[in-house]
């Protein structure tokens, strides 16, 4: 097979196929990360992870599912008397408050917190001994919750009217991610129904998730999208001024 | 459900201005420059030709000394609805909407600044720096405004934030809009009422008797550009009407 080429040669060759794969490879993962983050969730490298870790882990699993509890072993969490721990099913509008009238959901104040965890909870609990000293007014300074879901600055997204649309009699089967059992269980007499059902439209099931993480796009397009579908307008003024 | 066909004409915003009742006090320019967030002009920038004002008071002296008057007129984007401004831009930043407004749409922006140059009216304003307050105006910034970056253009939006606003407030509480709800900044501020905000489309509101008054006229009107704002001559003490424009 000697057909006339230096070693070197026969060395140069595969290093530089090798190579050449390589850099493919490189350029394919950097082609598949703009793709995702152009049209959906980047992918979580680079520090671009949707789901980031809060200064205090608030499990909205225990606020407000309605589901078992389990613990990070997978096992149920039972309370003292032996029974099976339950999320409590807060309504999401009892701790975001402002979201059926402005702009912005909302994070509660700490005092609401307090409200309850003043005596529910361990004792020893850090980041409750945490929540309690600054929701009795000593000051270890404000909570630095991680934003989660974030648009840019030049959109206006405002709340209150995409709850009011979505919670109206005739516009419930609008409610994407849905949860049918809780839509009929929230729904009232008129066929309207209550705020808590229309979030997962944008936010997905926030009360399964133990750690919130972003799982719609929440990019112009499926903001768009949805507007033509629905008959709503789609000047640019409506959402960028 | 209002389809989208009815949606699109449902309005046609406008502006008159009164230039018989303008004392030239300058609180629509402030008022202008706290709702939407515009940069200072500080003296630095004012030599560099560079100042920003969405709405200014042009002042005209008429007369021999001592018999000498002031004259004031409110310029703002004249929404002109043959724009010169909109076929130049490039990337569709600025255009006409349904609502009779001329639009500028911040994050399309690339630059150019062709509408700049486009516009007879020297309303549009070009950020060359990225815009800095003091620390103690921080606070005051309105959050319904985007804050325009370095690089693009801007001018007055017939502060659409407002208009969004009252709208959205109107359709909750499921009642009719109607003329004198939504003021902007400056129509807010004027003390002696010379500007007004409305519907062309109400006949029966402010801007729409206005406009169809005698005094009427529009600003550079042989260029054509049919602006949605329109002034009303002042009007001599010896009765001769003497606007900027016989």
């Amino acid at each position: 097979m000697d057909n006339g080429r230096p070693a070197w040669v026969k060395v140069l060759i595969p290093v530089l196929a090798l190579g050449g794969v390589g850099v493919t490879a490189v350029l394919g993962f950097v082609m598949v990360f703009i793709m995702t983050a152009w049209f959906g969730n980047p992918l979580p490298v680079f520090g671009f992870d949707q789901s980031p870790e809060q200064p205090i882990a608030f499990p909205h699993t225990a606020h407000a599912g309605t589901d078992p509890l389990v613990d990070v072993d997978g096992n149920t969490k039972m309370d003292a008397d032996g029974n099976p721990l339950t999320g409590i099913g807060l309504d999401c509008t009892f701790c975001h408050r402002t979201v059926t009238t402005t702009n912005a959901a909302g994070i509660p104040p700490v005092e609401t917190c307090v409200t309850c965890h003043r005596v529910i909870g361990a004792t020893d609990s850090e980041p409750l001994t945490i929540l309690r000293t600054i929701g009795l007014g000593e000051d270890p300074g404000p909570i630095q919750w991680k934003r989660v879901h974030r648009l840019p600055d030049h959109v206006r997204f405002v709340h209150e009217p995409h709850i009011r649309f979505l919670t109206a009699a005739d516009n419930t089967d609008v409610i994407a991610n849905r949860d049918e059992a809780a839509i009929l269980a929230g729904m009232n007499s008129d066929g309207s129904v209550i705020p808590a059902v229309a979030c997962s439209t944008c936010h997905g099931d926030i009360k399964s998730q133990e750690q919130v993480s972003q799982v719609e796009p929440l990019k112009m397009g499926q903001c768009v999208d949805c507007h033509r579908k629905n008959n709503a307008p789609t000047d640019c003024t409506t959402c960028h001024f | 459900m209002v389809t989208a066909a009815e949606r699109v004409s449902s309005h046609k915003w406008g502006m008159a201005v009164d230039v018989d009742r303008c004392t030239g006090c300058q609180a629509c320019v402030m008022a202008c420059q706290a709702e939407n967030n515009i940069p200072l002009s500080t003296e630095d920038i004012y030599r560099q030709k560079r100042t920003f004002a969405w709405i200014r008071i042009e002042r005209y002296w008429y007369g021999e000394f001592p018999n000498v008057k002031a004259r004031f007129i409110p310029i703002m984007c004249q929404h002109c609805e043959n724009a010169p401004c909109e076929p130049v831009c490039p990337v569709f930043a600025t255009y006409h909407n349904t609502e009779g407004m001329n639009v500028q749409v911040y994050n399309r922006c690339v630059g150019t600044r062709y509408c700049g140059n486009g516009c007879p009216y020297n309303v549009r304003f070009f950020n060359y720096w990225e815009p800095t307050w003091p620390t103690s105006l921080r606070n005051q910034l309105n959050p319904d405004v985007t804050i325009r970056s370095r690089g693009i253009m801007e001018k007055c939006s017939f502060c659409v934030q407002r208009i969004r606003r009252v709208s959205r407030e109107t359709t909750r509480d499921g009642r009719e809009l109607q003329d004198g709800d939504i003021e902007t900044a400056c129509t807010e501020a004027c003390p002696t009422n010379a500007l007004v905000f409305g519907d062309y489309n109400d006949d029966k509101s402010r801007v729409s008797i206005m406009r169809n008054d005698d005094r009427k006229y529009t600003h550079l009107d042989a260029l054509n550009t049919d602006p949605n704002v329109v002034y009303l001559a002042q009007v001599d003490a010896t009765g001769g009407a003497a606007g900027g424009h016989e």
